[in-house]
Order: structure tokens, then C-alpha cells, then sequence
């Protein structure tokens, strides 16, 4: 009895690191919550590691669910694939991949990959880039945030609390050099609920901000997501609706919705 | 706002083991919601409503 996507870890990462644990499954690995039924990793951008995980995923009888090709043409731009198979109990197992996480740094990923495979532990996004890949539209996700930050050293969970009362405990004594607003507003002498209104908006400024990012995506993908339900491409076996939705990604889905941006990936918040 | 309730603070105490057993039973009972999820929970197309849905395919034996 197992954590299947924990298994699923062990699995892709078998012949060296490839598939960082990311998301839910990481929110779980760091022992705070039961938090997600899906699984998500981010993956080495090499065309050896999309491979990789298409075996895997095909030894489980998985398909495509509608996204883009596991592929670095498309990866490289910020767009997600994701799959689906049942398990041999008969529950869903979803399984979804990114090579360039919103807001994160990519130096800071290949530090990940490059760590040595430690007994008993599993390649794992690091808590900070956690936090940022957190910071989405989504307010549920902030009380998350809050939590992880407290598994940090003092001086970083200033950085990253979504907690009031938690950064006007750490501001007196970590503060120094610290830019974000709300620390700077606790450190002036801001009453509680001066904090309080500063992490709300910077909250607000960053849910806000993924909603525009993700807005491309969809504008982008419209046709391509169309075509991809007609055509029934998630009822094919594996490698033959990877080799067809690679040639319909050519004539639908742009590389980078971003064209006037090398790097698609969102500005770090 | 606390995110933990005192059986989540259990986690850290719990070894490998038990908490593969605890996530596993946890999964089983999740799977009742499974009609109910939004379609995507991460990635660029988390906004999309359900049209894009199709059923999982069943387990190959492997």
C-alpha cells in the first residue's frame, strides 16, 4: 500500500532525476496536509525525460487529457500536459507535467535535479519554489503558502508568510533588507490591520496577475483544445496521440503565447 | 487562519509507512467526489469549465 504518485516518482526517476515532485504530492511529501488527488511534477526539459515518462505513463494504460504534447517544443513555452488512467483498484490517477513553473527560476529547479538521490527520499520541488508556484489565482492556495512558509528559516518565512500575525512576530528581529510591502509596513509601525490590508492586496496583486498569464494560454489554445476533443485524441493508445497531437500542436498550438518575451514563465512574485 | 486541524499536525510524527496507509485510505474516500472535480487542478488551463472532459480509460494490466 503506497502513495501511487510518490510511486510514480520512484518510477520516472529510476534511471536518474527527470521528474521533480511538485504541487499536492509535494504539499503531502512535506507532511502537512492530505491535499490533492492529482500529481504533478516538473520535468527536465529534454526530449530523453519526455520520453521517459511517456513509458511509464504507457506501462499504466494512461491517455492523454486535453493539453499540450509532452514535448519540449511546447514545454519550453510554459504549456502543461496532462494524463489519466485508473489504477488497478479502479481510482482515477491524474498525472500532470510543466518544465517552466510559473514564477519560478529555472537555476533553482536544476539545483533540484542536480541534488544526489538521498535513502528514502524523492526528488522534490525546494520549499521556496513550492511557495511560488503556489501563488496563483486561486485563494485557497494562500493558507497553503503560509503553512509551507513556516517550514523555512525565520528570516526567508518573512518573506513568504500570508500570516498577520506570524510577520509581525519575525519583523522586529528578520526584517532587515526586506522590500516586501508588508514587512516594510510592520517594520514602520503599521498597526495590525495595516498588515493585514498589505497581504490582502499583495495576495490580490498575484491572483490577479496569474489570471492575465493564464488568460494567453486559453486565447492561444482555443482552436487547438477544440480539435483535440473532436478528433477523440484522448481515447488513442499513448504514443499514437503523442505522435498525432504533436502534428496537430505544429498547426495550432504556438510554441509561446508570448512572442514578444524569450521566457514565457511569469515574472517571479 | 490556520490551516491545520490537530489530526493533520499528526503527519509529521507518522512514519513512511503510516502515511502511505493514511493517504492511501484517504485517496479510496476521495474518489466519491471524483464526478465533481474541476478538470484541471494545476497547469495553463486550469480556467477551463468541464467542456474539454473525457472519461478515464481503464487500468492496462501492466
Amino acid at each position: 500500500m503506497k502513495n501511487l504518485y510518490f510511486a510514480l516518482t520512484e518510477e520516472f526517476n529510476a534511471q536518474g532525476t527527470i521528474a521533480l515532485l511538485a504541487s499536492g504530492q509535494a504539499v503531502v511529501y512535506y507532511r502537512l496536509a492530505m491535499m490533492s488527488k492529482d500529481g504533478d511534477w516538473v520535468l527536465r526539459e529534454t526530449p530523453e525525460a519526455c520520453g521517459r515518462v511517456l513509458e511509464v505513463l504507457a506501462r499504466h494504460g494512461a491517455g492523454y487529457r486535453p493539453g499540450a504534447p509532452l514535448d519540449v517544443r511546447w514545454l519550453c513555452g510554459g504549456w502543461s500536459s496532462h494524463f489519466e488512467f485508473l489504477d488497478a483498484e479502479g481510482r482515477r490517477i491524474r498525472c500532470d507535467f510543466v518544465t517552466r513553473p510559473p514564477r519560478v527560476d529555472l537555476a533553482e529547479m536544476e539545483i533540484c535535479f542536480g541534488r544526489p538521490p538521498r535513502e528514502g527520499s524523492l526528488p522534490v520541488v525546494d520549499l521556496e519554489s513550492l511557495i511560488r508556484m503556489k501563488r496563483t489565482q486561486r485563494a485557497k492556495d494562500y493558507p497553503v503558502i503560509g503553512e509551507l512558509a513556516r517550514l523555512l528559516p525565520p528570516e526567508r518565512e518573512l518573506e513568504f508568510t500570508t500570516d498577520p500575525d506570524r510577520l509581525l512576530e519575525l519583523a522586529p528581529l528578520y526584517a532587515e533588507g526586506s522590500k516586501r510591502p508588508a514587512v516594510q509596513t510592520a517594520t514602520k509601525g503599521g498597526a495590525r490591520e495595516e498588515v493585514v490590508v498589505a497581504l490582502a492586496r499583495e495576495a490580490d496583486r498575484l491572483q490577479q496577475a496569474d489570471r492575465v498569464w493564464l488568460a494567453a494560454y486559453q486565447d492561444a489554445s482555443f482552436g487547438y483544445l477544440q480539435e483535440f476533443v473532436r478528433q477523440r485524441l484522448g481515447d488513442l493508445p499513448l504514443f499514437q496521440a503523442h505522435e498525432s497531437l504533436c502534428r496537430l500542436a505544429e498547426r495550432l498550438l504556438p510554441p509561446n503565447p508570448f512572442p514578444e518575451v524569450d521566457d514565457a514563465a511569469p515574472e517571479r512574485g | 487562519m490556520q490551516l491545520l486541524s490537530e489530526d493533520d499536525l499528526n503527519l509529521r510524527e507518522m512514519s513512511r509507512e503510516e502515511l502511505d496507509r493514511a493517504w492511501d485510505l484517504w485517496f479510496d474516500l476521495a474518489q466519491a467526489t471524483n464526478e465533481f472535480d474541476p478538470p484541471y487542478s494545476h497547469g495553463v488551463f486550469v480556467p477551463l469549465e468541464g467542456a474539454t472532459r473525457r472519461p478515464a480509460r481503464p487500468a492496462r494490466d501492466t
